[in-house]
């Protein structure tokens, strides 16, 4: 995931970090390390260490899914969590009739993702705020829907399916064949979608965040835009519901209610809006802080969850994944000072710098 | 690449507020105009007119001969159109460079499909044009500021930073909102330098609102006067400046603005 | 369902091994945590010589927090009582204490789940946690690890179905059973009826009103004039009031889940100048909550069904059962004033009914105490109402099934033997 620049960059020299980055064997290696270590620690955990871990990964890519529209995108939306119920009761469905898994998975990305496709179609048109209404509306009729729907959806008694139990010869446990799913489906849509929020996408999706009129300048259709994010964050949002029925295999009414999907936005925020990592650590707070105040003392959950989400928020308004940085910039004031606390200026000593020399000093500093 | 702009009868009204009246001038490819008038003239408002964020309320506007009145901002951008803004608008936690890249979008080839699997198509073309982006930041002497986040540099880089931003959609008619406000004596020159440069060596057509009367003169091979909405006159930049309606327009503005002060 | 085979595994623990040591931060022992392969007749996880512990998952937080703590302070306070009097006698012939170890889900199936699967290894049994769909999420996996889901709160039937749920058993009357209740009554009145039915569109509605036709149909007594649904999200229910009004019916069979429709149903129908006769579920029948504010006093009789007493009720003031309820309420069940909801009383009969069954197993073995669950007849835990009983024999029933319908006289309610 790490990004490596292949372009030379001549006037800077490169900082030492990414020279080591650029070395064949962290640049193989790295990567390589990792897979091997998720495909080892399925194995080595024990079974609620699985069961929690494969629970992150579901709601890691709930919350990726969000972070598409409304960390990168700057869409507001509260509907996240029925796109995650949609593709829970598709997959749930679909594993009832007995349909291929395969089909069950695709169905369970497309249906949902068509579904957003045509909520975002007319709510971008709206613009402002209007995104984040219509998106409140999503879980409040979702929930009253999948009772109603009850020949789909088994009313609010839910659908079960077990489709996920190792397959006979494998030798693993049911928690080791699960995990297995989540880190495949799941690394494979992180992998994806941090591909796609860098480059000609990524930069696309952050200008209609910044500056719409800015985006549509540089050819930029910020409705088109908001409508594939969203788009995007629905299919995601659809394969994060699979991943709940490989894990959960149960789901009901009360898996899309409103509630959650603001708990997927706190995790987005508590997490880091606008971060591949900040997705996973949003995952492992929406999953770990819920059990961590059950161990605490389980009739003040909420109220020490809300708590924690303060103090965050408090401490690292940028979420979990400024957690370095903070530090960083801690340690680097404290001893000396303001050593970089000059604004940069262009290095007229630099050598090779040949336009530095045609602009004298005093003139750089601009309306700084 | 061409470029040239026709503006005919082009008016602009809010509610019962008129903004633009009857504006039409032209500009032949490879041309320099310059677009003056004191403030509230309506040079923004034209502008906007021209780069589809307003839409006339009569009139026309051609690129090319191609009548584009209407027609929104991203897809004239796509039809070689690229402007600045007044107050230089850049993504200020990404690096310069990033920044410039996004530039580059409509010559990017792929769908969001293709970006998310890095097809080699993706990765030739972005490769491709982060050296462009960076030739142009170099041409343009901001080489080595590109892996900066771009608000640790002061506002007069901002606009070299936009201007190159611009620049890497390759426009065949760039449009530049004030590009001198705010800028230091030094950085006009080196502004001057630059546009002249895009007319000799890249054959873009420019329309440049400014009130640095200097650039104005030292760049423009004609002028348009704008006042009260409607254009006052059409000339070269010296003409403009020995006009008696233009100096009226100024001054009497002025005055006015002295009495009111 | 632990779906492995050894020597396969073990070429996988082999694989693993050898990256461990890099990653022994992160597990520990491979097989740590994996029960299910206990050799016959040891004892289940969660049960020693001298105490068991049970389970709960239930909301303790959110809106269904009230009722949720209700089902873990009452069991909470009867074996709190219990362990303070030197703990149960099980059918072995150990004396044990009981421990109750609770979590909160917050009514979301997930967290559910994921409080079952932290649980399922420390504790014997789970026990009275409140919801369909949060029992509904680890049914499955309950039955697939063998781990007991007893005496649960939910109306839902299929965890009374021995076929489809073996390590189950629901503990309050399903829907059903109280549309049954009151029809029968009808049925029996001797007297022309004409009935409008207003219902829920989701399968809470549907169960009551399945019951309720169940034990009308045949009788030449009742006529079914009009029958009208509304949505769970609903704001009002003057509408479908109108139009049942016109019908003329002397009786509605209102099956409604939530308390401000029916106070509004209620202010309606009198607005209206219909005054029927009036059947409403327990959960929606609080004297205090919904009759008081509805005007209840209004109509010719509002009936509701309930298995409990009410200790609110002056009725019950001097009952000895309720006086013992109330007290080990506010000492074990960390729950001082008197409970707002029947949740608390329905979960101390829990805690009776599962004595009964300590009582009987002999082996400390979940097997064991599933047989004998399954084995009480005719048992009155304390609270009952005269008429109701515990009965864990019959399959496709809850343990409570038998309710008796009561009518509000102003201030709670009176069991009735018959309409009018």
């Amino acid at each position: 995931m790490a990004r490596v620049l292949d372009t030379p960059t001549p006037s800077t020299p490169p900082p030492p970090a990414r020279s080591l980055r650029q070395t064949p064997w962290v640049r193989w290696g790295a990567p390589l390390l990792l897979v091997a270590a998720l495909a080892v620690l399925p194995l080595v955990g024990t079974e609620s260490f699985n069961d929690t871990l494969a629970r992150i990964g579901v709601f890691a890519v709930a919350v990726l899914g969000l972070n598409v529209v409304m960390g990168y995108t700057g869409q507001v939306s509260l509907g996240q969590i029925f796109f995650l119920g949609l593709g829970a009761y598709v997959t749930a469905y679909g594993v009832q009739q007995g349909w291929n898994v395969v089909l069950v998975f695709v169905l369970a990305c497309l249906l949902p993702a068509v579904a957003g496709l045509l909520v975002a179609l007319a709510a971008a048109r709206l613009g402002g705020l209007a995104i984040a209404m219509v998106t409140i509306a999503l879980p409040i009729v979702g929930v009253p829907l999948a009772k109603r729907l009850s020949e789909f959806t088994g009313g609010s008694q839910g659908l079960s399916a077990r489709f996920t139990d190792a397959p006979e010869g494998s030798g693993l446990y049911d928690d080791q064949f699960q995990l297995y799913l989540v880190l495949g489906i799941g690394g494979v849509v992180f992998l994806l979608t941090a591909c796609l929020v860098r480059g000609k996408y990524g930069r696309a999706f952050a200008i209609v965040k910044d500056n719409e009129n800015v985006a549509s300048s540089m050819g930029i259709s910020p409705y088109r835009y908001k409508v594939l994010a969203f788009t995007i964050a629905s299919l995601i949002g659809g394969v994060s519901g699979f991943l709940y029925m490989v894990v959960v295999q149960y789901t009901s009414p009360e898996t899309m209610s409103f509630g959650h999907s603001i708990e997927l936005l706190v995790a987005m925020v508590i997490g880091g809006a606008g971060s591949i990592a900040g997705s996973l650590l949003g995952g492992v707070f929406y999953v770990v802080v819920p059990d961590l105040t059950n161990a605490v003392d389980p009739s003040l959950t909420s109220l020490l969850q809300g708590a924690l989400l303060l103090l965050v928020l408090f401490l690292l308004p940028g979420g979990l994944v400024s957690l370095p940085r903070a530090l960083a910039r801690r340690l680097r004031r404290s001893p000396a000072g303001r050593g970089s606390a000059a604004p940069p200026t262009p290095p007229s000593s630099t050598p090779g710098s040949a336009t530095a020399a045609e602009r004298p000093q005093t003139e750089r500093q601009g309306h700084a | 690449m061409a470029g040239g702009l026709t503006l005919q009868d082009v008016s602009l009204r809010f509610g019962g507020v008129t903004v633009l009246q009857d504006v039409g001038f032209a500009v032949e490819p490879g041309q320099i105009l310059g677009l003056v008038g004191p403030n509230g003239a309506g040079k923004t408002s034209l502008f906007n007119c021209i780069s589809g964020h307003y839409r006339p309320t009569s009139g026309r506007v051609l690129i090319d001969g191609a009548e584009v009145q209407g027609a929104r901002p991203a897809t004239l951008a796509k039809h070689g159109l690229a402007r600045t803004f007044q107050h230089p608008a850049l993504q200020l936690r990404a690096t310069v460079l990033e920044n410039v890249l996004l530039g580059a979008h409509t010559r990017l080839p792929g769908g969001a499909l293709e970006w998310a699997f890095r097809t080699p198509r993706t990765r030739r073309a972005e490769r491709e044009l982060r050296a462009e982006a960076l030739a142009l930041l170099e041409r343009n002497g901001l080489g080595w500021a590109a892996h900066l986040p771009a608000d640790e540099l002061s506002h007069g880089l901002h606009k070299g930073v936009e201007l190159c931003r611009a620049l890497l959609m390759r426009p065949s008619l760039l449009l530049l909102d004030e590009p001198a406000a705010g800028l230091s004596h030094g950085e006009v020159e080196q502004l001057i330098t630059t546009v002249r440069r895009l007319r000799t060596d890249d054959d873009i057509t420019v329309v440049v609102v400014e009130h640095h009367m200097g650039l104005i003169a030292a760049l423009t091979d004609r002028v348009v006067v704008l006042d009260h909405g409607a254009k006052l006159m059409e000339g070269t930049a010296a003409e403009a400046q020995s006009d008696p309606r233009v100096i009226e327009a100024y001054i009497g503005k002025d005055a006015a603005a002295d009495d009111a002060a | 369902m632990n779906g492995h085979v050894r020597s396969r595994r073990t070429l996988g623990i082999a694989v693993a091994s050898a990256l461990a040591v890099t990653l022994s931060a992160c597990g520990g022992a491979t097989d740590a945590g994996r029960g299910g392969d206990t050799a016959e007749g040891a004892p289940s996880p969660g049960i020693t010589d001298d105490s068991v512990t049970l389970g709960i998952t239930t909301p303790l937080s959110g809106s269904t927090a009230g009722p949720g703590t209700c089902t873990v302070a009452g069991v909470r306070a009867y074996f709190g009582m219990r362990n303070a009097e030197g703990g149960i006698e099980f059918g072995d012939g150990q004396t044990r204490t009981v421990e109750i170890e609770a979590l909160d889900d917050t009514y979301d199936p997930q967290q559910a789940a994921a409080n079952y699967d932290q649980l399922k290894n420390e504790v014997f049994a789970m026990t009275a946690g409140l919801g369909t769909p949060t029992n509904r999420a680890w049914r499955d996996a309950a039955i697939a690890d063998e781990v007991p889901q007893a005496l649960i709160m939910t109306g839902d039937p299929i965890f009374s179905d021995t076929e489809q749920s073996p390590w189950q058993l629901g503990f309050v009357p399903i829907y059903q059973n109280e549309g049954e209740a009151f029809g029968e009554l009808l049925a029996a009145s001797g007297q022309q009826h004409r009935v409008a039915i207003l219902s829920q569109n989701d399968d809470y509605g549907e169960g009551y009103v399945e019951g309720f036709k169940a034990a009308v149909e045949g009788a030449d007594n009742i006529e079914i004039v009009d029958e009208l649904t509304y949505e769970a999200t609903d704001t009002s229910v003057d509408a479908q009031i109108t139009e049942l009004a016109n019908s003329g019916a002397d009786v509605i069979f209102n099956a409604m889940s939530l308390v401000p429709l029916v106070v509004g149903a209620l202010q309606k129908a009198q607005q209206l100048g219909w005054t029927p006769s009036w059947f409403l579920p327990s959960n929606t029948s609080s004297p205090g909550a919904v009759l008081e504010p509805g005007g209840g006093g209004a109509f010719p009789g509002i009936y509701s069904v309930s298995f409990a007493k009410a200790p609110a009720s002056p009725a019950f003031a001097e009952d000895e059962d309720v006086q013992t309820y109330l007290s080990a309420l506010a000492e074990y069940g960390d729950y001082p004033e008197p409970p707002a909801f029947p949740h608390c009383q329905w979960s101390w009969m829990v805690g009776a009914t599962l004595e009964q069954a300590f009582t009987q197993m002999e082996e400390p073995t979940r097997d064991s105490f599933m047989e004998a669950l399954r084995g009480i007849q005719g048992y009155e835990a304390p609270l009952m109402l005269p008429g109701t009983s515990v009965d864990t024999t019959q399959d496709g029933q809850p343990a409570v099934s038998s309710v008796v319908v009561q009518k509000y006289n102003g201030r709670g309610y009176d069991t009735v033997e018959s309409f009018g």
